[in-house]
């Protein structure tokens, strides 16, 4: 045995600990945008979030939140979830997979607008998630029928409905767009827990909007992910009347035009300095 | 003219990873881009029912040429046009009569069972379901997988998946098909029947054909043109029939005497002359000699009569051997040597 020669295990370790450290910097350094957005931005959204929330509950007086009692917050929170079901998931599109890896290519000889594909995915999920909330809600109201809220009318539940399903497609705008950042992006999984972080908050779904600072809630106001979740929770409960459900709508609607639009840009110049990787 | 190129280049914009710890700051604060060229002044035109090999050591070009020439990546110069429209921007029309299967990508949607993915691309190109189902059926038996057809994507094996893939690509029967190393990783029977059956399409219902593949024997058993890139540049583009001629003209012999068989001396050189036959390799009980094919016939009898003979062998010079040396040397066939490739 030459025990001289070779380093013990330990030295071993190390040494490979070093070598391996280098090219797990290099790795990460290797994106540089990636590298600002997943090493930098990660985690920086949450506490931002939180102040905002902290801050509507300290100015509320003791046993309220805003107009709401606890059984109304119970209620509030219910809808918010359901609906927040209801909407389109990050998750649900798996696009940016598709391009990094180069499987869009194969859609690109094919006479077919790559976005029909896309959309079957969104309604493939409000079909789903649409039942599956329906049997939550009824299960929940047959148990739970003292806490579980009830529409203030059948043309509430109609226009909370609408506003759900119209602020559910641009949010799935907004992920398709997230998504085709990886023609120029590694991160974009970061990017969407980022944004389905900060939707959630601007949704109303951690604190409803309506009991937020005055300043905040009437910027949210203006954003679709109010209409999405927020809004249709209110209007459901008789909380919100027909003219807001109006200016919901007029929100939603110039929003998806806008998504769209940007969209078909971004979907384009992707395309233009597409290689398709790895074949 | 169904492809055309014309001074087609293609150049990625990298960056150069400088090494050490400075390199390291430098590297993600100043990058130092460089251009790869991948294609570079590429003229080609290539005929309707046409079926082209193409060609090339790793890295080529092959490929990408097929990405610019399919629409999938623009060219950075000159231009590449597919039924005589830019093949950047081909409208549907063009794209229902264009078909690519690449060899490493799946074209077939992952978890779904072939037939699923085979009913998608039905509606994406219109098939009647009529000729569809006929298709299918078809195609599944020419190249036996009926039984495989229900079973998902993920869970059949490579040469079951290209056939299924290849199946997909001619559904909605193109005119114009590019297979990128489409027989990569399958066995020889695979192999063969996906080869009969890109010959046949092509003959029976005129498919324009664009294959390439590592494999010789693709080549020489399906196309008819012969397309070798190198470094991006086409070093030949010409007539396969002709280039095989080449070196198909030509016969190995190898001869393994008795032991008390008399060896080989100069003396016997002026005997072997007039047959144009010359002696490629000599060991003491073993040798190698290269005859045109049309004096085989004459030849042999001659070598018994003046060895004791123990075993021959003839053999074709493999197209291989010439491929390999046009690799290597950069030089077209035409400035070749006119000396037979030698093993
Ligand atoms: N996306 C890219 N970015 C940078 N360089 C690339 C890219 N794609 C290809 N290249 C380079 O372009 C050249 C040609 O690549 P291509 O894939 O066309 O080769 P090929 O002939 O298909 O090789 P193979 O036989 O290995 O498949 C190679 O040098 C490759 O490194
Ligand atoms: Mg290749």
């Amino acid at each position: 045995m030459s025990g001289a020669a070779v380093p013990s295990a330990l030295v071993r370790d190390l040494r490979l600990l070093v070598v391996a450290l280098v090219y797990e910097l290099r790795k990460v350094t290797t994106w540089r945008a990636g590298f600002v957005v997943r090493e930098l931005m990660r985690g920086m959204w949450r506490p931002v979030v939180m102040i905002f929330v902290y801050a509507t509950i300290l100015v509320q007086p003791t046993d309220r939140l805003g107009s709401y009692d606890f059984r109304g917050l119970v209620a509030y929170l219910i809808l918010a979830a359901s609906f927040e079901k209801l909407l389109f998931h990050q998750r649900g599109l798996d696009l940016s997979d598709q391009i990094f890896q180069g499987y869009v290519t194969k859609y690109l000889t094919m006479p077919l607008r790559f976005f029909v594909l896309a959309l079957a995915r969104f309604a493939q999920h409000v079909l789903i998630q649409g039942g599956v909330v329906v049997l939550l809600w009824s299960a929940g109201a047959l148990l739970l029928p003292q806490w579980w809220p009830q529409p203030a009318s059948a043309l509430a539940l109609v226009e909370a409905a609408l506003l759900v399903l119209l602020g559910s497609y641009c949010y799935f705008l907004t992920c398709f767009l997230v998504n085709a950042l990886a023609f120029w992006l590694d991160v974009v999984w970061t990017l969407s827990a980022m944004t389905s972080f900060v939707f959630s908050f601007c949704a109303g779904v951690l604190v409803p909007v309506s009991v937020m600072p005055a300043a905040l809630r009437d910027t949210l106001q203006w954003l679709f992910p109010y209409w999405a979740v927020n809004a249709p929770a209110e209007v459901f409960l008789g909380r919100l009347g027909h003219a807001d459900f109006l200016r919901g709508i007029v929100v939603l609607g110039l929003t998806a035009v806008v998504l769209e639009l940007v969209r078909q840009v971004l979907w384009r110049r992707g395309l233009a300095r597409y290689v398709g990787a790895g074949m | 003219m169904l492809i055309r190129m014309a001074d087609a280049g293609k150049t990625f914009r990298v960056w150069r990873r400088k090494e050490g710890f400075k390199g390291f700051f430098a590297n993600f604060v100043a990058r130092e881009w460089t251009q790869v060229t991948a294609l570079a002044n590429v003229n080609l035109e290539i005929r309707r029912g046409e079926f082209v090999g193409l060609i090339g050591a790793n890295g080529a070009g092959k490929t990408t040429l097929i990405k610019c020439v399919s629409g999938i990546t623009p060219v950075s110069s000159g231009s590449a046009t597919l039924f005589g429209v830019d093949s950047f921007a081909l409208g549907d029309g063009e794209k229902r009569r264009l078909a690519l299967v690449m060899g490493q990508r799946s074209q077939l949607w992952w978890d779904l069972p072939a037939i699923d993915s085979f009913r998608l691309l039905r509606e994406i190109y219109s098939i009647p379901r009529d000729v569809f189902e006929r298709r299918v059926e078809e195609a599944a038996k020419r190249l036996v997988v009926t039984e495989k057809l229900q079973r998902q994507l993920r869970q059949l094996s490579l040469g079951e998946r290209m056939k299924m893939e290849i199946i997909g690509a001619f559904l909605h029967e193109p005119d114009v098909v590019f297979l990128d190393e489409p027989t990569i990783g399958l066995d020889l029977v695979s192999r063969e029947t996906i080869r009969r059956y890109l010959v046949e399409l092509n003959r029976e219902r005129g498919a324009t054909i664009v294959l390439t593949s590592h494999d010789m024997e693709d080549i020489e058993e399906t196309c008819r043109r012969l397309v070798i890139l190198r470094q991006g540049r086409v070093l030949f583009d010409g007539d396969l029939v002709g280039l095989k001629a080449r070196v198909y003209d030509r016969r190995s012999i190898e001869v393994h005497l008795e032991p008390s068989s008399r060896t080989w001396d100069e003396s016997l050189a002026p005997r072997l002359a007039p047959l144009g036959a010359t002696l490629e390799r000599s060991a003491p009980l073993t040798l190698l000699f290269s005859v045109p094919a049309a004096n085989v016939q004459t030849f042999v009898p001659l070598l018994f009569e003046l060895f004791q003979i123990r075993d021959l062998a003839i053999e074709r010079h493999p197209l291989e051997l010439l491929i390999r040396q046009i690799f290597q040397s950069g030089q077209a066939p035409a400035q070749l040597s006119s000396g037979e490739p030698k093993a």
